[in-house]
């Protein structure tokens, strides 16, 4: 009887699994299945022991029915769901079933930095011919806990994703492979040391050039939190997980203008969760993971013990892969290898493959990552896609490069060389000569003492003898030349600092006309349109467009955009949401990547970033400085799924190589700017600057509530917080941006760009 | 004259200004804030009702209220007076370009704007080899180039024998006295010069500085002139306005600029008279300046003028100037000439018509403590009557048959006094004569009773256009 009573208690565990899968609602008479379930337990006595058989097999009958026709019709949000169940299989878990043996590094459960971070040292035994093999790997991942409170369902805060950082390089510096676990909703969008953003940045920044092989299996990816851990050479995802851009509920309530504390209705995140293409499917097909690793009906759960040793074998070959990629001789263990599986569909490996690298073997890893990456979500606009397409253009750029290693490097270091050693020698003859010629000089001085020596002319007014010149207008200052079309309004403003400082209302033509949108009395930086900046900042006639035929596009058909793309490029006469164009400031030539609010907020979709990939890699070519000013920017664009997302992989990857290769990267965000790009590309940067009254951050105020339920000050994401907090690096004054850009173009860089 | 202007100030130059647009035959409007409820210029005036013409206004340093109050009665004009907005050039901007546009009484913006920047003024005036201040007309940076500028400055004056040789080094943002420091030996700048600009960059947002010849021994004059829209100037001589309170406020005020009764000079006063005029109305030309102005000078004890601003204004001491010119026999009006002019009048009459005759003085009659630093002395006022001769007059808001208390918002001024004669001696003689038949009498919340300048004005008279 006790038998039969637990096999009761485990359909009305897969009843409950299924009635949760189902957002608890009665589908296939689930309810009416629970009662009798309920009914059988209560009164077990009451039926005869054969009844109770039959009634059980009747039930598993039933469920078993039931489950295969929900894996059948499995919903994306249906899978979310599936993701989001405490019986949902975890970091813990998989550390115990698919690892030898392990370690847990910075913390123990709840004394820990951030116990939804957990980072391991573990060993995994692959069997190669009936013999061990043992490797050490680095484990790092987000813990759900099982619905543990502490844990915080995965989410990570800074310290969280610092403590990943430290592990990362801690397995680096071992020279062991890195297995990622991405479990995460997303990160823990608060604004504490570094800022969620900054770190995420760090670590992103990180991992683009981490010197090991790295595998990451996704199940569920959130966003910036799975980005913060999910940049690897092989990307494995499970069958049931999802991987998106943002929370099925959050596009819900973004699409449908939900206003705060609102329901967002149930059939809106349904129809989201359809459109964000965030199944493992959906991306393969996308390209944004590279292989999918099968799960049991209905996702594994816990106690799927098979699917952990399916894990094993799928990381540890993803793993194997990666490092044989990068080996210069490797054809005979590759075709053994696929020779073997082939035949005996056996899981195990062949031949052994040493996971530890040598220098020219971390070479060729950092550049397979490099290129898995540029090439990533190449189908998510149109236009001319990449410069090097045609064989001309592949001449002209390789011709290019060469011209300006000669000119730059070469010719120009020379140049140094010769000028520091006529230096020296002139140095050392001048003493000599000093030594000879100071009787003469002493005797020349004593004679002429009472002649005048003639000073240079002095800038001194009303002095007769010396002409007054007529002083330059300083190049730096603001000109006039442009107004903006905010001015033309015969009304006043009242600065939303005057109850605190006692502004006076401003004019709005003096206000948008000469003190460049700043209130006069505390500097409030009222926001204005990005062609103030493309006048303003930048020498006249100085800016060319480069890649203006990349277009924003709309890779998952995702309803409504096509309509609201067509909206914006009327609007702005442009076709992506980013400018990207070569410039000069005081005759140092630059590149110039420029988000701008007009085009969809400045959000990030494929064509954004790869023409900001393409800005990178211009500047590398040509030793120029680039910089990247936010005028506002909303984050990934939502629309175009995980393609939005690896954008931040893509772009850092591009904007870290280009400061590998000496380059100067300067960010200066304006008026907003929040998630996703600045948790990449953006906050990547050593040198960032926010123009005053601008905000930074993570995640929006409203998001920060609904998900933390912590309500934060007004002034959370304001610039001198992020300054306050080490995320950005100086405020600037709107009126000062040229002078500073062009202090920063003087002092800051290293010796490798072209004016240097 | 058609048009209706909105009179945008307080006290006796509202007042002033409304007699001026009687006389043109020009509607006005005036405003006035609760603390001058009882001001003449509001008594004077019909505070509600169809007739209305006195407007109550939160502040008269808020242009909203003001634009407001010209839209509503449909002004076609404002006169700032002087103070407040009369040297704003954006407040001149948005009353010329606004929706509703309005005549600024008073220069174009542009030239306040141009002549309003001290340093720009300077530099003008050095293209035009007019003398300046010695020192830079540019803000300086480089600590290097500064401490060249400073050890010629200072050695130029020990050439020149001046015994106590010293410079001054300005902030080139500030103003109002702010971050200014003296030096008087080179051994010293470097230090001073760091804390300015560090001081400088803190407040103002900028660490330029400029480096000056400190003038300490001086006579500041004044030169008045009348410009047209049509490119005719005309100048009223020439004013002295070297005593001055704590807080460089006049107090007694004389014309002409110097004169042959009072002092004893080693320069030719005449010929430096003539030529502070003669360069005022050049540098006047060259920025086609188009109403009233004051042209500021400063006259070292050797006779060396200077120029030291341009006011671009109608000043509180016009009627100095106007007191010793004669036009067909009358004292002109300057603030009707003003007016007139603004609406786009020709001038009417050449610079030879004008003559110009004996001497006048300006009492600025203040409720202060001039031993106490000049402290404003607040209470009301029972008594205040003036003499009346044909050789004097009085232009004051407080009322001479009731009551007033004085707004402790405001500056105490009470009244200006002004008299004049022959010559500075008769003058002077008079404005003694008069002082003694003021009468005010006034009580403070205590029960004190009222302190004014009388006695002060009246010690002063002694050393009136010396050193």
């Amino acid at each position: 009887m006790t038998e039969l009573l637990k096999a009761l208690q485990k359909i009305e565990e897969r009843i409950n699994y299924l009635i949760q899968i189902k957002d608890f609602t009665n589908w296939g008479n689930l309810f009416g299945f629970q009662e009798t379930c309920t009914e059988l337990k209560q009164n077990p006595y009451e039926y005869h022991e054969e009844q109770f058989k039959v009634e059980i097999r009747k039930l598993d009958e039933s469920i078993t029915f039931l489950e295969e026709r929900a894996e059948e019709q499995l919903t994306p949000m249906e899978r979310v769901r599936i993701v989001r169940t405490v019986e949902r299989f975890s970091l813990k878990d998989i550390l115990e079933n698919v690892y030898e043996d392990y370690t847990e590094l910075g913390g123990q459960d709840e004394a820990n930095i951030d116990p939804a971070m957990v980072c391991a040292k573990a060993t995994i035994v692959r069997k190669i011919k009936n013999k061990p093999y043992t490797a050490t790997v680095m484990v790092i991942g987000q813990e759900t806990g099982h619905g543990e409170e502490f844990r915080n369902g995965g989410s990570c805060k800074p310290e969280g994703n610092e403590k990943a950082l430290r592990y990362m390089k801690v397995a680096e510096t071992e020279g062991i492979p890195i297995h990622f676990y991405v479990f995460t909703p997303g990160s823990f969008p608060i604004e504490e040391y570094p800022g969620a953003a900054q770190q995420i940045a760090r670590n992103i920044y990180a991992m683009t050039k981490l010197r090991v092989p790295s595998v990451s299996l996704i199940s569920e990816g959130g966003s910036g939190g799975a980005e913060a851990i999910g940049l690897s050479d092989f990307r494995l995802m499970c069958s049931h997980g999802y991987y998106s851009v943002i929370s099925p509920e959050g596009a819900a309530a973004i699409e449908g203008r939900i206003r705060e504390g609102q329901k967002v209705p149930k059939e809106l995140i349904e129809v989201c969760a359809e459109r964000l293409k965030l199944t493992a499917k959906d991306n393969r097909t996308l390209g944004t993971i590279d292989a999918i690793v099968k799960e049991p009906p209905l996702g594994a759960r816990h106690d799927d013990f098979a699917f952990f040793a399916q894990i094993r074998a799928e990381i540890t070959r993803a793993t194997d892969k990666v490092v044989l990629s990068t080996k210069s001789f490797k054809a005979f263990r590759d075709w053994e290898n696929k020779r073997r599986k082939k035949k005996t569909e056996r899981k195990d490996l062949a031949v052994d493959i040493p996971w530890d690298l040598n220098r020219d073997e971390q070479r060729r890893l950092l550049i397979l990552r490099s290129k898995k990456y540029r090439e990533m979500a190449m189908h998510g606009f149109s236009g001319h896609p990449d410069p090097t397409e045609t064989f001309f253009k592949q001449f002209q750029e390789k011709s290019e490069k060469f011209y300006y290693n000669l000119r730059y490097d070469l010719i120009k270091n020379s140049h140094k060389q010769a000028k520091k050693i006529f230096r020296e020698v002139s140095g050392e003859g001048s003493v000599m000569f000093k030594r000879l010629s100071t009787p003469l000089t002493t005797l020349k001085d004593f004679l002429a003492k009472d002649g005048k020596r003639k000073s240079p002319p002095l800038r001194i007014t009303y002095n007769k003898t010396i002409p007054t010149t007529q002083p330059v207008q300083d190049p730096l200052e603001l000109t006039d030349k442009y107004t903006s079309p905010l001015a033309n309004e015969d009304r006043t403003v009242t600065c939303p600092n005057s109850h605190k400082n006692g502004c006076k209302d401003l004019w709005i033509p003096d206000l948008y006309g000469e003190f460049a949108g700043v209130c006069e009395n505390c500097g409030h930086h009222f926001p204005l349109e990005y062609k103030w900046y493309l006048h303003n900042i930048f020498d006249p006639d100085s800016i060319r467009f480069f890649a203006t035929d990349i277009t924003s596009g709309n890779p998952l058909g995702y309803t409504g955009l096509n309509k609201r793309l067509k909206d914006s490029k009327k609007k702005t006469g442009r076709n992506s949401g980013n400018l990207t164009f070569t410039a000069k400031v005081m005759d140092i030539k630059i590149v110039t990547s420029m988000l701008y609010r007009d085009f969809r907020s400045g959000t990030v979709g494929s064509a954004e970033g790869e023409k900001f990939v393409q800005a990178c890699e211009l500047a590398t070519r040509k030793k120029r400085p680039l910089l990247s000013y936010v005028h506002t920017t909303g984050g990934i664009r939502i629309q175009e799924g995980t393609l939005g997302v690896t954008q931040m992989p893509k772009c850092t990857m591009a904007v870290r190589e280009y400061i590998d290769a000496g380059g100067l990267y300067i960010v200066v965000y304006d008026n907003n700017s929040y998630a996703g790009p600045v948790a990449s590309f953006l906050g990547c940067s050593p040198y960032q600057f926010a123009i005053r009254s601008s905000r930074i951050g993570f995640a929006g105020i409203r998001v920060i509530r609904e998900t933390t339920g912590i309500d934060i000050p007004p002034d959370y994401h304001s610039a001198r917080n992020a300054l306050k907090r080490g995320h950005i690096q100086g405020i600037w004054d709107r009126r000062d941006f040229r002078r500073n850009l062009h202090k920063c173009l003087m002092t800051m860089g290293s010796h490798n760009l072209y004016y240097r | 004259m058609d048009g209706k202007v909105l009179i945008a100030n307080r006290g006796e130059i509202a007042i002033r200004i409304m007699e001026a647009c009687k006389d043109l035959d020009l509607d006005y409007i005036v405003v006035y804030t609760d603390a001058d409820q009882d001001s003449e210029h509001v008594r004077r005036n019909i505070t509600s009702g169809p007739k209305q013409n006195a407007w109550r206004i939160t502040s008269y340093t808020e242009p909203n209220d003001l634009f407001a109050v010209a839209t509503h009665t449909r002004c076609t004009a404002i006169h700032p007076g002087y103070g407040f907005f009369s040297e704003d050039f954006r407040f001149a901007r948005r009353a010329t370009i606004r929706d509703h546009s309005l005549i600024f009484i008073g220069p174009n913006w542009e030239v306040i704007k141009n002549l309003g920047d001290k340093i720009n003024t300077k530099r003008v005036a050095n293209e035009l080899n007019i003398p300046t201040i010695p020192g830079t007309d540019a803000p300086i940076y480089n600590e290097m180039e500064a401490e060249d500028i400073a050890h010629h400055l200072l050695e130029g004056q020990k050439v020149e024998g001046i015994t106590n040789p010293s410079i001054l080094i300005k902030a080139a943002a500030g103003g109002g006295g702010m971050g200014i420091e003296e030096v008087t030996e080179i051994e010293q700048f470097r230090r001073v010069y760091r804390q300015v600009q560090s001081y400088a960059k803190r407040q103002f947002g900028d660490g330029g500085v400029l480096i000056e010849q400190c003038l300490t021994d001086y006579n500041h004059l004044e030169v008045q002139l009348l410009c047209s829209q049509h490119g005719e100037r005309i100048h009223f001589s020439s004013r002295n306005c070297t005593i001055q309170s704590t807080g460089r406020q006049k107090r007694v005020e004389a014309a002409p600029g110097f004169h042959a009764s009072c002092f004893d000079y080693d320069f030719d006063e005449k010929l430096v008279l003539d030529q502070i005029v003669e360069y005022s109305l050049k540098l006047a030309a060259h920025v086609r300046y188009d109403n009233v102005g004051t042209w500021e000078w400063i006259v070292s004890r050797s006779g060396q003028p200077y120029l030291l601003e341009v006011n671009t204004r109608i000043q509180v001491e016009n009627d100095v100037s106007a007191r010793i010119s004669y036009l067909d026999g009358k004292h002109p009006n300057l603030i009707r000439e003003q007016i007139r002019l603004a609406l786009g009048e020709k001038m009417g009459f050449k610079q030879n018509n004008v003559e110009f005759q004996g001497a006048s003085i300006e009492l600025r009659i203040v409720a202060e403590d001039t031993r106490r630093g000049f402290a404003p002395w607040i209470g009301t006022i029972t008594e205040f009557t003036f003499p009346d001769h044909d050789w004097s007059t009085v232009y004051t808001h407080v009322p001479f048959d009731r009551p007033y208390t004085i707004p402790s918002e405001y500056d105490p001024n009470l009244a200006l006094a002004l008299v004049w004669g022959k010559n500075m001696d008769e003058a002077k003689e008079r404005a003694a004569r008069y002082i003694d038949e003021v009468r005010i009498k006034g009580q403070d919340s205590q029960g004190g009773s009222i302190t004014t300048n009388l006695d002060y004005l009246k010690q002063n008279l002694n050393r009136l256009l010396t050193f």
